[in-house]
């Protein structure tokens, strides 16, 4: 099989630490306790806004949620940190190669329960998953308009967790000597996220349709909780904390 | 372009059977397996009519970049049209639902983002999720050329000017909605009733190109549009004129009322504006038009300036009666010369009805009134009482469509029948294409289609010919169309009987352009052939001149010769005569002689 020219980043043609995604968009997942008051958030933040808007948000938050002033400072850290965090993945080198990961979802929001696996090709710096997230939610005719966004912070942190492990690849493969056989090979598995064959995926001779037993795996399933099942979900989630 | 263009005109209609409207997709290439789908019709828009499920489209290969610069083995052209062909085929086992990305998404391995990209491109060109009788504009698309044939689809197309199918043209070829037109009917026609011809000649274009339709109609309408003004203190009708109150439209005082001082304490005098007559609009004397036109050119469209200048009109009357005015010729005239369109038209009968004083006439017209008599009692019209002719003639267009028949069917009459038929004919045609329902009412009966023009041409036939047996036949024959026309609704009997007039008039006005074309013709070849017969007499006249010139100089030639011998001999004489005194005087004879020839 002829391999078309690839402009993707292999080691030998590295691309700049980036979320595959159009917008860079930072997920920022925010989960603070102060005297026994809990507040916990998620959203994402764009990288190259000034930091100033850090500090006018954390006041707004606390003001428009009525929380004690204390929180103020503490969301703003907060965010600072993972900011600071994401920038200084920025400029390095990233490893790709020709890599299609699952993104498996699997989260609650409220009262519904969004269990799903999707295809994210790393070299696709055009994907958007706030639109991803939007048309599942008209798909499945999800109301709850906080669904969309949790969605769509799924997916970035995943994409950010598997991009800082393209940035981890590339330095190790840099201190290693270079050439070393089956490196690739070896390291696909340190990388951590189970790549695809995509030979195996992509195969001329094959059908992109996905067989019938793996179907199930890759679609969407939506549940509805009643009240008191959250609640409960709730309460065990307080004894066994992540 | 052209494509486009036809088929976005029209609606599209699942399983239509007419090929050029639908996009037929052989979907034999989907249903390898399957055979009881091979073949089905599906609808795409018109935009989308690149689409083949064999290659790929210029459109795609734009819109979907990344398919086609070769980045990377998980985006191939391949790929692009296996994804597509899923998607479509997936969508068209049953189009009546609507395809989801989610459905999808979850039997076709692949990024996310890449397949949403497809499956949205695919949406918005309408190959699937395509409804088109609930079809609204999709989300712009990028093609700017696209817009405007977007723009075209959803139009609703109205023809302008003589119905479809009559072609008012210069070329006598191009002619084809009347060419079966035997001449025989012309002919005919002219010699029956040759002042009923000229009649409706005169008639017609009295009403000039550029004539309102308020104009012809106006009358009418304003009969129609004449609000009843109740007084608000006497609750009467208003009938001269009444004031209205400037804060409240709504009430109003009739003069009476207002000069008396019969209103409400808390409204004042000066809040009450005039408005005089029962047409306000309409009432504009000459000279304030003149003043109008006057104003208009010198201020152009400054309407406040116009306004100042006629001072007796307010700004909108001034525009309105601007638009109303038709330009040209009769834009000065028009005032005056306005006739009822209708009183013509019985002036112009009358004078038919008095050109063919025979008996036979008569009776046939006795007959023709029985008819419409008839024809009235059918349609169920209050009047009890059978009017008159003329009275039938006289009243409103909108209320009685049988009278409206019979105008058609009097302006038909003046053309030939068969021109009648291909008129209707082609009104029948253009109604269809703004109302789909009104097909299923033509097509009902094939007769109603061509029961105006049958219905003029044995209106016709009764008149000319006058037969007794035939008069039955032909009574019976109006009854059966009366009723059929009945079945169809008045409005739209209405306009139909309309768009054939005015189809049959232009018509009308066609043939005798040509005719006229045809006398000119003749007369110029006429004046061709006197010219050269002029020159061919010429031509005898200088010839035989040459004639005489040949033969006078033959006469001359032999005198010449007769002279020159005789001078000889004379010289000859002379010589032996011995005289030498005379040489040098004779010698100089001669040549002056020679020269003088």
């Amino acid at each position: 099989m002829m391999k078309p020219p690839s402009t993707s980043g292999s080691p030998k043609n590295p691309v700049k630490f980036r979320l595959p995604t159009a917008e860079n968009l930072v997920p920022i997942r925010l989960d603070i306790e102060i005297d026994g008051k809990k507040f916990k958030d998620a959203f994402t933040w764009n990288a190259s806004d000034p930091d100033s808007e850090v500090f006018a948000f954390a006041r707004r938050t606390v003001k428009d949620l009525k929380l004690p002033t204390a929180f103020a400072f503490q969301i703003a850290q907060s965010i600072q940190s993972q900011l600071l965090e994401f920038r200084s993945y920025e400029g390095k080198d990233m490893h790709t190669g020709e890599k299609v990961v699952p993104i498996k979802l699997d989260l609650r929001v409220n009262q519904t329960i969004i269990k799903d696996q999707i295809l994210w090709d790393m070299n696709n710096f055009e994907g958007d998953p706030e639109e991803f997230a939007r048309t599942f939610c008209e798909d499945m005719k999800i109301e709850d308009p906080e669904v969309g966004p949790a969605i769509a912070i799924a997916i970035r942190e995943q994409l950010y967790e598997i991009a800082k492990q393209g940035v981890a690849f590339m330095r190790e493969s840099r201190t290693n000597k270079k050439g070393r056989k089956g490196m690739e090979h070896l390291s696909a598995s340190k990388v951590g996220s189970p790549a695809l064959d995509l030979g195996k995926l992509f195969d001329p001779e094959g059908s992109i349709q996905r067989k019938m037993s793996e179907r199930d795996a890759y679609g969407p399933v939506v549940d509805h909780l009643s009240k008191e099942e959250v609640d409960a979900l709730e309460a065990r989630e307080e004894r066994l904390p992540r | 372009l052209i494509l486009h263009g036809k088929i976005a005109a029209l609606l599209l209609y699942r399983h239509s059977t007419n090929a050029e409207e639908v996009l037929t997709m052989d979907a034999s290439r989907l249903y390898k397996s399957s055979n009881e789908l091979a073949h089905d019709l599906y609808t795409i828009p018109s935009y989308t009519s690149w689409f083949s499920w064999q290659s790929i489209h210029e459109v795609e290969r734009l819109s979907l970049r990344e398919f086609f610069d070769c980045s990377s083995i998980t985006r191939t052209p391949r790929i692009y049209k296996e994804y597509r062909d899923y998607i479509i085929t997936s969508y068209r086992q049953d189009p009546t639902r609507r395809l989801s990305f989610s459905d999808i998404r979850k039997s076709l391995v692949g990024d996310i983002s890449v397949l949403h990209k497809v499956f949205t491109f695919l949406e918005k060109w309408g190959l699937i999720n395509f409804d088109p009788s609930n079809a609204e504009t999709p989300a712009a698309i990028h093609a700017p050329a696209e817009e405007d044939k977007e723009d075209e689809k959803w139009r609703i197309r109205v023809e302008e000017g003589t119905p479809h199918g009559v072609r008012v043209v210069a070329a006598p070829h191009s002619l084809k909605p009347l060419a079966p037109v035997p001449s025989p009917v012309i002919t005919g026609h002219r010699g029956a009733g040759k002042g009923r011809g000229g009649g409706t000649v005169d008639n017609i274009p009295k009403f000039s190109p550029m004539a309102s339709y308020l104009d012809v109609y106006g009358e009418l309408v304003g009969q129609q549009k004449e609000e009843s003004v109740v007084c608000l203190s006497c609750k009467e009708l208003c009938a001269s004129g009444h004031y209205e109150y400037s804060k409240d439209a709504s009430s109003n005082l009739c003069e009476k009322c207002f000069t008396s001082g019969n209103y409400d304490k808390n409204k004042f005098a000066d809040e009450f504006k005039p408005i005089d007559g029962a047409n306000p609009k309409v009432n504009w004397t000459e000279a304030e038009t003149l003043l109008l036109l006057e104003s208009v050119l010198k201020h152009g469209d400054d309407w406040d300036l116009v306004t100042q200048n006629v001072k007796t009109k307010s700004k909108l009357d001034c525009i309105s009666k601007l638009i109303q005015l038709p330009f040209g010729d009769l834009m000065l005239g028009s005032i005056h010369k306005k006739f009822n369109f209708l009183d013509k038209n019985r002036e112009v009968r009358g004078v038919n009805q008095a050109q063919p004083a025979i008996s036979e006439s008569r009776e046939t017209l006795g007959n023709q009134s029985h008819e419409q008599n008839q024809e009235r009692q059918q349609n169920g019209n209050a009047e009890c009482e059978t009017p008159p002719l003329k009275k039938i003639r006289r009243a409103p267009v909108s209320e009685d469509s049988s009278f409206l028949m019979k105008q058609v069917a009097h302006i038909s009459g003046a053309v030939g029948p068969h021109i009648a038929a291909s008129a209707a004919e082609a009104a029948v045609t253009a109604l269809c294409y703004e109302n789909q329902c009104s097909t299923d009412i033509f097509d009902g009966d094939d007769n109603g289609l061509v029961s105006i023009a049958d219905f003029s041409e044995t209106e016709r036939t009764s008149q000319v010919v006058g037969a007794e047996g035939e008069e039955k036949h032909v009574r019976s024959e109006t009854e059966v169309e009366a009723s059929q026309r009945n079945s169809i609704s008045l409005t739209l009997r209405t306009r139909a009987a309309t768009a054939t007039a005015i189809g049959a008039a232009a018509a009308h006005a066609k043939l005798l352009a040509n005719q006229e074309e045809r006398e000119i013709e003749y007369l110029v070849s006429t004046l061709v052939e006197a010219q050269v017969k002029k020159l061919k007499r010429k031509m005898k006249h200088v010839e035989a001149l040459n004639l005489m010139m040949e033969k006078q100089h033959g006469q001359m030639k032999d005198l010449e010769e007769s002279l020159v011998t005789e001078r000889m001999d004379i010289l000859q004489k002379i010589f032996s005569s011995g005289v030498s005194r005379w040489r040098d005087h004779a010698s100089v004879k001669s040549q002056s002689s020679t020269s003088s020839i």
